[in-house]
């Protein structure tokens, strides 16, 4: 069943070159739930929505996630041409480590620039961004 | 090869145009030679306008990676029979679109890291410069010193953006941060400028006007394999399968290799390059390029005509020329000692989020 909110994000996913297969996860963060696709056989984790290197698409599913990350990889963005991060820079964009396996990109927030370290623990908060989606983003874990 | 630069005042198909037409006047052939026509990038009215009458024409889009793959392909064609001189084709005018107010900005996007401002290919390629830093302890100097290498290059080639123009590593490190750990001059900025590279037999190049040059190896690998491994971001492509086609075709091994021509949009690139392609162990490629060893005196001369770093942006092809011009012996004042053989690589994005880009490796010689 297809809602109005379902809609509103596929079109959201869809501007910005995202896959329309991950709708559930965009869906989920809408109640504050962090989402990864997951082999019910091999328990192997991914994001985005993909099929198991191992085994196909026999036995994915959306399964909860810890919300816990590790920072693999960041820049931090000075110059943009996007006209809704303008505003924002100097941002940091991070790759992080989900504690069950994929990367995720995100941004990482609550940390001073200089705090910043590869491997230091992350757990998500989900923030509101403008176009309307909730948006996981990850800051220091506790 | 076309003239290089910025506003040069010539729409995309006439660069085409003049690029075959160079190259068919360097070969001293007519027009009715090409049988083959692989256009890097996207293709509709080439043929038509250029007067030209191939058994095929074909487009292809693997990114920085399709001259090199447009090589490998032209060779295929022409051992499976359908073509006996075969075009390579690139034209592309940046400035021209710019000046329309035409900025494809969504091609430099990355699916839904965007959401979170992740556009460009800056950002994308600081990941692995970042990890390199954290894994060796590589320096934004150390970076600098690769734009200083390759422009040093650029000063003494004519032609070039960085011609006459030399910058110092205090300019590196003063000139304005873009995407951490990128400055301005670790950065490639888009060129207008048009090439054509004809394929055919030896025994057919032989009987032309120009020197040929030989394409003794070729191999591809893609990144996707490591994003599956989760170590993407550790490596700059998936060069090793590549590398091992390439160099077994070639029977040849990295000490056999006069020059390297790597595919450079930032400056960490061709670091990490010459440490994948094993010219120096993985995390010497700082120190390697701070001492000189990518210089022309250095164990591996790399982008030895500025690169696209310093000398202009034919995505993927600028390698390649630079190659051929140092192997006829070409390059004036730029000329290497020692150019003999040559490593060329190609890098693309054509895959599943980022840093999951398609490579390719060729060899070339000056003998077969």
């Amino acid at each position: 069943m297809t809602t109005e909110t379902d809609n509103k994000h596929l079109d959201t996913i869809l501007k910005v070159g995202g896959d329309p297969a991950d709708l559930p996860f965009w869906n989920a963060c809408e109640d504050e739930l962090f989402l990864i696709h997951q082999c019910q056989r091999c328990k192997r984790g991914y994001w985005p929505a993909s099929r198991c290197v191992d085994h196909g698409n026999e036995a994915m599913e959306w399964v909860a996630a810890s919300g816990k990350a590790t920072l693999h990889t960041y820049t931090i963005i000075h110059r943009t041409h996007l006209a809704s991060m303008k505003d924002k820079v100097p941002f940091v964009v991070g790759v992080v480590e989900l504690d069950e396996g994929p990367f995720f990109h995100t941004n990482i927030v609550d940390c001073s620039h200089s705090m910043l370290e590869l491997g230091m623990p992350l757990q998500v908060k989900m923030a509101r961004h403008e176009n309307g989606l909730m948006l996981p983003m990850f800051m220091p874990a506790n | 090869m076309t003239a290089q630069g910025l506003n040069l005042g010539l729409e995309a198909r006439e660069l085409r145009s003049q690029a075959v037409d160079l190259a068919l006047a360097d070969a001293g052939l007519e027009r009715d030679a090409i049988d083959g026509y692989i256009r890097c990038f996207v293709d509709r009215e080439d043929l038509r306008y250029m007067g030209l009458s191939p058994n095929f024409s074909v487009s292809m889009m693997t990114g920085g990676a399709t001259p090199v793959f447009s090589l490998l392909t032209a060779i295929g064609m022409i051992q499976s029979g359908q073509a006996e001189m075969v075009a390579c084709v690139y034209g592309e005018a940046h400035s021209a679109r710019a000046a329309r107010g035409v900025q494809p900005i969504g091609a430099y996007g990355y699916g839904y890291p965007m959401l979170y401002g992740l556009m460009g290919a800056a950002a994308t390629h600081a990941f692995h410069a970042r990890r390199h830093m954290h894994l060796y302890g590589t320096t934004s100097r150390h970076l600098g010193a690769v734009a200083v290498t390759q422009r040093d290059y650029a000063v003494k080639r004519p032609g070039t953006l960085g011609y006459g123009k030399p910058i110092t590593l205090d300019e590196h490190q003063a000139s304005p941060m873009i995407a951490d750990p990128f400055r301005r001059l670790d950065c490639t900025r888009d060129t207008d400028g048009g090439v054509a590279v004809l394929v055919t037999s030896a025994e057919r190049a032989r009987q032309l006007h120009a020197k040929p040059i030989y394409l003794l190896g070729g191999g591809t690998g893609h990144n996707i394999a490591n994003w599956h491994k989760g170590v993407p971001f550790d490596n700059h492509d998936n060069i090793e399968p590549a590398k091992r086609r390439a160099f077994a075709q070639a029977g040849m091994t990295i000490a056999d290799i006069d020059m390297a021509q790597l595919y450079d949009p930032f400056t960490i690139s061709p670091l990490m390059q010459l440490e994948a392609y094993g010219v120096i162990a993985a995390g010497q490629g700082g120190a390697f390029y701070a001492d000189g060893g990518a210089g022309p005196e250095g164990k591996m001369p790399t982008n030895t005509g500025g690169g696209q770093l310093s000398a202009y942006y034919t995505t993927g092809f600028t390698g390649i020329i630079e190659a051929i011009i140092q192997l006829r012996g070409d390059a004036g004042e730029g000329q290497l000692k020692k150019a003999g053989t040559a490593l060329v690589s190609g890098h693309g994005m054509n895959a599943g989020v980022q840093n999951t880009w398609a490579h390719a490796s060729l060899i070339l010689g000056s003998e077969q």
